[in-house]
């Protein structure tokens, strides 16, 4: 009998695990993450489930040859790098085909259209930025996500549609689209909230301060400042200079002669100042043309005449709005072939370009500006070189003599002769060759002043960050990049997310009246045996569930097709047992000697039966790819997962429930566990025949 | 009940249901979605007024998609196939649409099938399906090798799926006729699900007369096949009374989406179940007493075999 406790506390924990798995939404448990916030149970769907775009291509190379293992990782790269500017939740792209010919992209939640959008110092959140859109635009159809790219928040919101600028003959906006509207919104919307810095100034007479004294009430205090260093001596005899920094109300006085008469102006220390700001207007031209500074500039000059400004720092300005065209964009941009390209970077020069110049610039250190010279765009200048990607015959990556990874390039004859003189130039110079894919920097190599330009084509890229996997992406992209390879679409299918929403919704529906339906015929037909198989249904589906979020099995209408299925033959098992059961009784054992044989002699029907359909669920995975959809593999699996767990909670849970009944008061009465509609004894029809 | 000995009247129904089948398979032939013939399929929603079918089809046709076909799917929803879509003509379409009732229609389903991937689809589900049978065959022969003939078994096992497989392909010509539902690559799932079920209700009573003949070999093979038939026919039709329940729960419940795949499944569930019982059993009775040497059986062979 304990052993039955056993197996029910087994079942308990099973339960209770499978619930806890479904009712927390998502799971991490040091670092294995599943689920997410917003679907059911944070199960992953299906593009027909949530809306979202997918898209089939075959990679075909110039020559007509079939492409190569490598060429596939590569374009498979390439589009990833490619598909992760979109923002949307969980892109895939993935090959079919063996060998691979063929790539799938899945763009879960792509819609007509987007607004790509970045604020400074990432003041507004995910959740703040679709509240904005759904609260004050009402745009309901809003879905935000947010991707960090060098530690700025970027936010994206998907929107099904946005109005386009209507535009008069000459290419003028008459009325803003959607997108500028929106912007303009936000700009209310969203305050900015300015850091102000002052650096503490001498005294040198206080009536000579151009700040007037408010009142005579509200002096600063001056505090424990400027002590002189030891080491440097001050120059001035003066003891301990009293030091000052523009008040409040000079900063107040600031913001009201641009216009700016109410503002929110909150002193966190002395000299620190936090202005809030609504509408902050950008750099534009007046009715004649002229240029008009934009309103941090101006305000940054206004500061400067009060005092000494060390900082201005605005925190939630709108530096990116960019409306995307969506699902066309995508297919636009994914289609292209890679780019890659060569360019001279001319660094910024090392020492003042002229002698009256502050040097380096913005009060950079010399070895900040070491590092800086030569990468931050805002200081390095680039050109085109004549090197031609396509001239690039090869780059593969490997190690040195002394063990270190490296990425060896090849170029042609032609590709040599430009590649030399490049090299050439830029050895003396002491520039860079930026090596770009996509507009992206792959790498940016100097040459070893010591060995000149580099003649015959070949050459080898090393650097001390690389690793073996970054040398191998890096040789893998350039490799790619040059490879006329063109991508043919083969397969597209967008599915609106509303749409998505009302299936999800109605595949549940239908199926929990369906499971319900189920459940009750089973126990009106089979009574006991019968509560038993509605229980150990219920536990299925709870595990069926629970297995799907874990693997994690993308649900589909397809794969809601293979858990009917399964669920089937789920129930198929439950009522074998159960027949045989009532056989077992009917020829006299006793009710636990005929449960013990009803499950036995059921077992090799289930156990074939299933076997045959998890061969039939292989052969449909592995056929699953030729049809350039990913249904039928999304069935296959969800399948075979659906007849495993059928088979463990028919032959486990189903036997330890039915033993526990069968030795508890009902088991005394076998009538119980007879079916309600008593066919006649088949043995007696047989006889009569023969 | 004696099945068996009524098996000319289930093998005659079943193969009049077969040639039927192959016949409409022929002309008027399934209704090819883009899956197989390549083009694209657009559902438009039109939310603010319905403007109803033959303006649509004009209004796509105006766009320049001759071959549209047009289907009112209700509540302002319309399915539309074309041919495969270039850059561009989708908004061609879209703005089309939008004259005819001044607001832009909702797309809520694009998909959009190349010609090379089209071309291939009806050979890959071919082959699909004979490789699934081989395999289920040498499976069966294997599970099956402690009985007699059981390379019969999986013979008949086979014949019995692919029965079903094509009298679910011929209802769905007729419903391709009667509500234009069309065949696509979730038609293919329906098709390879409609197996699954075959085999498995077909194994479940060719396990228990693998259990009769081995517990009493005397017997003879066709009473040991009735008496199996009757052991297991309530549990036959408890198993697809309960799967169609669910499947006819999704039916009236579910998106028009998954309607037709549930209709293949719907079929092929009562076909299957029909065929597990009537044909797979009967075929290795008909087999055993070498009816099947005979491409037509004749009278006096049916009396001898009938009195035995």
């Amino acid at each position: 009998m304990s052993r039955q406790f056993r197996g029910l506390i087994f079942i308990s924990v099973l339960v209770a695990l499978s619930a806890a798995i479904l009712f927390i939404p998502r799971l991490d448990i040091g670092g294995f993450a599943r689920g997410n916030e917003d679907s059911v149970f944070g199960l992953s769907l299906g593009l027909d489930l949530q809306g979202g775009t997918h898209l089939v291509y075959r990679v075909e190379t110039e020559d007509g040859e079939p492409p190569t293992a490598e060429d596939m990782e590569g374009v498979r790269r390439i589009i990833e790098s490619r598909v992760n500017q979109f923002g949307v939740s969980e892109p895939t792209v993935q090959l079919l085909g063996t060998p691979p010919d063929r790539i799938l992209v899945q763009m879960p939640g792509l819609r007509g259209a987007s607004i790509t959008a970045m604020f400074s110092g990432n003041t507004v959140s995910q959740d703040g930025f679709e509240q904005f859109f759904v609260e004050e635009l009402g745009r309901e159809d809003a879905a935000v996500t947010q991707d960090v790219r060098e530690n700025q928040l970027v936010l994206i919101a998907q929107l099904d549609s946005l109005e386009p600028p209507d535009l008069d003959e000459n290419g003028n906006v008459v009325t803003p689209g959607d997108a500028e509207r929106y912007r303009q919104a936000a700009k209310e919307h969203f305050p900015v909230t300015m850091g102000i810095l002052f650096a503490p100034e001498p005294v040198e007479d206080p009536d000579a301060t151009p700040t007037p004294e408010p009142d005579g009430t509200a002096t600063p205090e001056p505090g424990p400042t400027a002590t002189p260093d030891p080491e440097e001596p001050e120059p001035t005899a003066t003891p301990e200079p009293e030091t000052t920094v523009p008040s409040i109300e000079d900063v107040r006085q600031v913001f009201a002669n641009i216009g700016r008469d109410e503002v929110e102006i909150e002193e966190l220390d002395e000299g620190f100042y936090q202005v809030t700001l609504f509408n902050l207007e950008e750099a534009g031209f007046d009715e004649e043309g002229n240029p008009i500074p934009s309103e941090v500039d101006r305000i940054r000059e206004g500061l400067e005449e009060v005092g000494d400004l060390a900082g201005l720092e605005p925190f939630g300005r709108i530096v990116q709005w960019t409306p995307g065209g969506g699902v066309e964009e995508a297919k636009a941009l994914i289609g292209s072939t890679a780019q890659l390209e060569f360019r001279e970077r001319v660094c910024a020069p090392v020492s003042p370009p002229s002698p009256d110049v502050e040097w380096p610039p913005d009060g950079l250190t010399q070895d900040q500006w070491a590092a800086e010279r030569c990468n931050n765009p805002e200081y390095y200048t680039e050109q085109a070189t004549d090197i031609d990607p396509d001239n690039l015959e090869d780059a593969f990556a490997s190690v040195n003599e002394s063990g270190q990874p490296i990425v060896t390039i090849v170029f042609d004859n032609e590709g040599a002769d430009a590649f030399f003189r490049v090299t050439d130039r830029i050895s003396r110079t002491g520039d860079l060759l930026a090596i770009y894919l996509d507009g992206q920097e792959l790498v940016a190599p100097r040459v070893d002043p010591d060995i000149g330009g580099i003649a015959g084509g070949r050459a080898i890229i090393s650097g001390q960050d690389f690793t073996p996997e970054r040398a191998r992406t890096i040789s893998i992209q350039l490799r790619s990049g040059s490879l006329p390879v063109s991508l043919e679409l083969l397969q597209e299918r967008s599915v609106d997310a509303l749409l998505g929403e009302t299936s999800l919704r109605r595949s549940l529906v239908a199926g929990g009246v369906g499971l319900a339906l189920l459940l009750l015929f089973v126990v009106s037909y089979y009574k006991v045996p019968g509560v038993v198989a509605a229980t150990s249904l219920i536990v299925y589906t709870l595990m069926l569930l629970a297995v799907f979020k874990l693997i994690p099995v993308t649900l589909t209408l397809a794969g809601a097709a293979a858990v009917i299925l399964s669920l089937g033959l789920a129930v198929d098992a439950n009522i074998l047992i159960a027949e045989r059961t009532k056989e077992e009784l009917r020829s006299g054992r006793g009710l636990l000697a005929a449960i013990n044989h009803g499950f036995s002699r059921a077992w090799p029907s289930i156990r074939d039966g299933n076997i045959s359909t998890i061969i039939v669920a292989f052969v449909l995975f592995w056929f699953g790819d030729r049809f350039g959809t990913s249904i039928m593999q999304g069935f296959a699996l969800t399948l075979v997962v659906g007849v495993l767990l059928s088979m463990f909670t028919a032959f486990f849970v189903s036997r330890v429930l039915l033993r526990l009944v069968a030795a508890s008061p009902i088991g005394r009465r076998s009538g119980l566990f007879v079916p309600v509609e008593d066919v006649a004894a088949p043995e007696s029809a047989v006889g009569s025949q023969a | 009940m004696d099945i068996v000995g009524k098996r000319r009247i289930f093998l005659g129904i079943s193969a009049i249901l077969v040639a039927l089948s192959i016949v409409v398979l022929f002309a008027p032939g399934l209704r090819l979605g883009i899956d197989f013939v390549a083009g694209t399929s657009i559902t438009y929603e039109f939310t603010d007024a319905d403007p109803g079918t033959a303006e649509v089809r004009a209004a796509l046709i105006e766009a320049g998609q001759d071959t549209v076909v047009v289907q009112n799917l209700g509540g302002g929803e319309y399915f539309v196939r074309t041919n495969e879509l270039g850059e561009g003509d989708k908004e061609r379409l879209d703005d089309a649409l939008e004259q005819l009732t001044g607001a832009p229609p909702i797309t809520l389903d694009l998909t959009t099938v190349g010609r090379s991937v089209a071309d291939d689809t009806v050979q890959n589900a071919i082959t699909a399906v004979v490789v699934a049978s081989i395999f289920v065959m040498l499976y069966i022969m294997y599970a099956f090798r402690a009985v007699p003939n059981s390379f019969r078994y999986a013979v008949a096992a086979v014949v019995a799926l692919l029965h079903d497989v094509l009298i679910a392909l011929g209802v769905f010509v007729v419903l391709g006729v009667a509500i234009n539902a069309e065949v696509n690559a979730i038609f293919i799932v329906g098709i390879l699900t409609v197996i699954g079920y075959s085999v498995n209700d077909t194994i479940v009573v060719f396990d228990r007369i693998r259990e009769n003949v081995t517990l009493a070999p005397g017997r003879p093979f066709r009473s040991t096949v009735n008496l199996s038939i009757n052991e297991t026919i309530v549990r036959s039709l408890a198993t697809s009374i309960t799967t169609m329940i669910v499947i006819l729960a999704m039916l009236l419940f579910g998106g028009a989406s998954l309607r037709d795949f549930l209709l293949v499944l719907l079929t092929g569930v009562a076909v299957g179940t029909y065929s597990s019982i009537f044909i797979a059993a009967q075929i290795l009775v008909a087999w055993e007493s070498g009816e099947l040497s005979r491409f037509m059986p004749r009278r006096p062979r049916r009396a001898t075999a009938e009195s035995a």
